[in-house]
């Protein structure tokens, strides 16, 4: 089955390795945001399995950024997993009562990231 | 063996990983490389902007905005340098993501261990990874 995976990251190199490594690894097809903002589009219009989403960037960080996610009916089901480089415990507290799927730590291992987001989402597939 | 691989060279010994894996992963390691080279230029630039606010710090001139950039791109750093196997970048990087956001004014010890980690970070990055992943 044929994942889609949309990447909501400021930073180029993140979301390019991301997406080369979820697409040759996994074979999931691969959707770009580089702001919460183009993000929060591309979750209502695309409709994504699932979405991978950086906690610092500037104007909406990732927090705002999954408020508006889960408050939306179109955006609210698709399960959101959090990637960050520096994560306090009060804060994956925090996250975890937002309604986030998960938290993946950078730096992550392109190699592994696939089946990273497989175990925390339950899916069989991912490499 | 290069140490800052975040896989390490699977031993003789052991097992080799199926042709798909190894496939998927020679894959991986030569767009990796292809993106570092696109890449370690915007990573120079931050590492450059960390000198920069530390010698700033030395001089008792580091003004807040530099200071906040300095942290955001240690940040960035630490968040990206592993991934193209630097893991020992990203450990420098989020040191000094640590002593470049603090909130009391930093120290002689601080200052020279800035410095000297950011002596080796600039070291590691002009070296690059050998073989990222």
């Amino acid at each position: 089955m044929t994942r889609r995976i949309l990447i909501i990251d400021d930073e180029d190199d993140i979301r390019l390795v991301a997406a080369m490594s979820l697409e040759t690894v996994a074979g999931w097809d691969v959707l770009l945001a580089s702001s919460g903002k183009q993000g929060i589009e591309r979750a209502g219009t695309e409709q994504p399995d699932a979405i991978l989403l950086d906690v610092m960037m500037p104007e909406m960080d990732g927090p705002t950024t999954l408020l508006k996610l889960k408050a939306s009916g179109t955006t609210s089901h698709i399960p959101v997993l959090l990637l960050t480089a520096k994560v306090q415990g009060p804060d994956q507290i925090r996250f975890a009562e937002m309604g986030v799927a998960a938290i993946l730590f950078k730096p992550f291992d392109p190699l592994t990231l696939a089946r990273q987001i497989s175990t925390a989402l339950g899916w069989k597939d991912g490499g | 063996m290069n140490k800052d691989r975040i896989l390490p060279n699977e031993p003789v010994s052991t097992p080799s990983p199926a042709p798909e894996a190894q496939s998927h992963e020679q894959k991986l390691q030569a767009m990796l490389a292809a993106l570092w080279i696109r890449s370690r230029h915007t990573v120079a630039e931050r590492a450059a902007l960390l000198q920069s606010a530390v010698e700033k710090m030395a001089q008792n001139r580091l003004d807040k905005a530099t200071q906040l950039s300095a942290v955001d791109s240690a940040h960035k750093l630490a968040g990206v340098l592993g991934t193209f196997g630097l893991p020992r970048g990203t450990d420098l990087a989020r040191e000094a993501e640590v002593l470049f956001g603090q909130s009391t004014p930093p120290g002689k010890v601080e200052i020279e261990r800035l410095q000297l980690l950011l002596a080796e970070l600039t070291s590691l990055i002009e070296r690059g990874p050998v073989n990222p992943h």
